[in-house]
């Protein structure tokens, strides 16, 4: 079986506009969470923290030279972090308007971010915004795939909190089975008045920072952001730079509840079980899991648990939605992101604002930056639905 | 590629138990609503709570899970799963101005809930993924049933594709000309000569597996494709039949997914004339109506055919006497610009 590399990332957060800003903050342990939420009106604004990428809308179409109507938020994030991985990678256009390159992303709001436009429209308010074909979460890719003229396979996954995570091992797939010969994978989600009244709704925003796998955690704060990777193959790589190697990938499902994971935490522990098996790696060769860890008290015990059930002894971990928020459909591609910066620069990133551990597990997360030797890293992503996907980069 | 064991088609039509083609049930208020099972072994407790694409989705899929067979993955593909809940939850958050909010409505509204409703009610821990790439939705679950048998030998999988026309999606869909203007009887559906469609919905759903053995049907080949170039479309479907062509897959019966929209004619015309003019067309979107898994009910119907069901006259695009097809091309076009290439073998 060929085996896949990643040749070219992309990423736009809280914590910055670029891969290398991105990792300025990791390292210097720079939160990008803020009492500040400014892109539309709602009464949470100055309530609750927010993971806000820190450009207007209208700053980022004007940035990208987007002229055409109805783009909104979620799609210029995404083409934000999509042109940044095209560089990276140094893809030509042709290569990348081949039909045998495909597209698999990933996304849980889409258009909704348009709360407004969108009530408008679905309650027949008007004739009818620019936006009306722009709400689903496909919009994003098709975007994507006029704007650069994309002829292979795209795709758009939706498993909730999951998403991006999936959509990378579906690109995968697609190169291991004939598909494609390489795959652009990621996922993109901006913030919404949708999501910030259903997470609230639920009863899971934290009103301060979250503090992830820490015993007093009260909940998550919701983020924003995309990140793309360039899947290729081996025998395509000819001298490129090449950042990591997709080596592990599993999708399992909890089976328990719709928003929340069962107490055993079956379904985290058969993804992470499952991508051991597909890396053909034992537990004890995991040196460091960049975790979901939510913050909510749900996610982080049962996440904490299937981890000492699987590891028995845990490897170092640590989430980086302390950093950034809970990015929802683009967490698992940021993450991803971030896990092959701790593989390119043998280092982790710390786990903020920790100070005890759940009594149940006792496990505490890596705290400070710390330069270490990184060989295989797994990454998490649990999402509504019992969706849960663990990926596994190695070094090349 | 893959065999298809079982079927279960919710429909405008009467798709499941005695099955009904040669009655067409027209649309009421311009859609084409689905006529829905009795959904037994659904407690009603949890059936009041579904919302109607989760309910379809789960429906169809439960009769083929108690069947028997272990299954070993759960795909769905859905362009607008959940959105009916969606929009109740944004009503929701405008009239309570953001305050305290059920959360049921938001919960059931990512698309990914029909799957996951399917893992937690049959206790199924194993891979489960949802695809809502628009008009590609379906497809994408399908080439991801594929794969994962590629990996998996020997295991089963639920495979699906299914939409809801909900009140807000329908007046979106309108907005952005997807609908025919006056309403129009699905009997005349190709005979006007108008933009828009007319709107649809339902949930099939198929068991598949590795295994030809008892199978009603095979997938032999698949083809996707963004573009709004009639050429390119035509050109990739004539590649698509050449690679395709060999002594055993001798095209016999295209079905076509052509939607009495005058803007996509040109691409189903266009495909439609590279094949040779014996071929037998016959069209399906007068009996489900036009949505982003309306492929799924053509390969639901593609299954029927090759398996000898007696075809109802109104199928037909021309007259003609037809012998039961062995090998259907199932071509279909979302808006203009998703094409999709199925070759399907008894």
């Amino acid at each position: 079986m060929s085996r896949i590399f990643v040749t070219g990332m992309g990423v736009i957060s809280a914590i910055g506009h670029s891969v290398a800003q991105n990792r300025q903050h990791l390292v210097s342990g720079t939160c990008g969470i803020q009492r500040a939420l400014d892109l539309f009106p709602t009464k949470y604004a100055g309530l609750l923290p927010f993971g806000q990428v820190r450009t207007s809308t209208e700053t980022l179409v004007k940035q990208l030279q987007v002229t055409d109507p109805g783009v909104t938020r979620t799609s210029l994030l995404a083409l934000h972090a999509f042109n940044e991985m095209l560089e990276d990678a140094q893809l030509s256009p042709e290569d990348l308007a081949s039909p045998e390159t495909a597209l698999a992303g990933a996304s849980t709001v889409g258009g909704m971010c348009l709360t407004d436009e969108l009530f408008a429209d679905a309650n027949h308010h008007t004739n009818g915004s620019p936006y009306t074909s722009s709400y689903d979460c496909a919009s994003v890719n098709m975007f994507l795939q006029k704007r650069y003229g994309l002829k292979g396979i795209i795709n758009t996954i939706n498993t909730a909190c999951s998403s991006s995570a999936n959509s990378i091992m579906y690109g995968a797939m697609l190169m291991r089975n004939g598909f494609a010969r390489r795959a652009i994978v990621g996922g993109t989600d901006s913030l919404a008045k949708y999501t910030i009244n259903g997470f609230n709704a639920l009863h899971i925003l934290s009103r301060e920072k979250c503090t992830p796998f820490d015993e007093n955690r009260n909940g998550l704060n919701l983020g924003e952001g995309a990140a793309f990777l360039l899947l290729e193959k081996e025998e395509d790589i000819n001298g490129k730079k090449v950042y990591a190697e997709l080596t592990g990938y599993c999708n399992a499902n909890d089976a328990y509840h719709p928003s929340s994971l069962s107490d055993e935490g079956d379904g985290p522990y058969l993804s992470m079980q499952g991508a051991l098996q597909v890396a053909g790696l034992t537990p004890g060769q995991i040196d460091f899991i960049n975790a979901h860890g939510t913050g909510t008290e749900n996610n982080d015990e049962v996440e904490g648990r299937a981890m000492l059930r699987l590891f028995n002894t845990a490897p170092a971990f640590a989430s980086t939605k302390s950093f950034t928020g809970h990015t929802l459909g683009a967490a698992g591609a940021i993450e991803a992101v971030y896990s092959i910066l701790s593989l390119v620069h043998q280092e982790a990133y710390a786990n903020l604002r920790f100070t005890k551990p759940v009594p149940s597990t006792g496990l505490t997360p890596v705290l400070a930056h710390s330069p270490m030797p990184v060989r295989h890293v797994m990454s998490n992503s649990f999402g509504f639905g019992g969706n849960c996907s663990s990926l596994i980069f190695s070094k090349p | 590629m893959l065999y298809i064991h079982r079927t279960y088609c919710i429909s405008p039509q009467q798709t499941f138990g005695q099955v009904d083609l040669e009655t067409i049930q027209e649309p009421a208020n311009k859609r084409l609503l689905a006529m829905e099972p009795n959904y037994e072994g659904i407690p009603p407790g949890v059936l009041r709570r579904m919302g109607r694409a989760v309910r379809m989705g789960v429906g169809a899929s439960l009769p083929l899970i108690k069947e028997g067979l272990p299954i070993d993955g759960i795909i769905i593909g859905t362009g607008k799963g959940g959105m009916e809940d969606c929009i109740k939850f944004l009503n929701q958050i405008v009239q309570y101005e953001e305050g305290l909010l059920a959360p049921g409505n938001f919960v059931q509204s990512t698309s990914n809930a029909v799957a996951a409703q399917v893992g937690m009610m049959t206790k199924n821990k194993s891979y489960n993924s949802t695809h809502v790439h628009r008009g590609h939705a379906f497809e994408n679950a399908l080439i991801d049933a594929v794969m994962q048998l590629n990996q998996f030998p020997g295991k089963n999988f639920l495979l699906g594709g299914l939409d809801e026309i909900s009140d807000f999606d329908y007046n979106i869909e309108e907005l952005d000309g997807a609908y025919k203007k006056d309403p129009v009887s699905n009997k005349v559906l190709f005979d006007v000569d108008s933009a828009g469609s007319i709107a649809g919905e339902g949930a099939a759903v198929f068991l598949v597996n590795d295994q030809p053995a008892d199978a009603l049907a095979s997938i032999r080949a698949l083809h996707i494709l963004h573009s709004e170039d009639e050429k390119l479309v035509a050109d990739t479907f004539r590649q698509f039949v050449e690679k395709n062509r060999n002594a055993a897959d001798t095209i016999d019966f295209f079905l076509s997914g052509e939607s009495g929209d005058n803007r996509t004619r040109k691409f189903y015309t266009a495909c439609e004339s590279a094949l040779p003019a014996s071929t037998p067309v016959a069209r399906f979107k007068h009996l489900s109506g036009e949505y982003c898994t309306a492929s799924a009910f053509g390969l639901w119907l593609a299954c029927r055919l090759v398996q000898g069901m007696a075809l109802p006259a109104h199928l037909l695009k021309s007259p003609a006497s037809v012998s039961t097809p062995q090998t259907i091309l199932l071509y279909n076009n979302y808006k203009g610009v998703q094409h999709s290439f199925m070759l399907l073998r008894k």
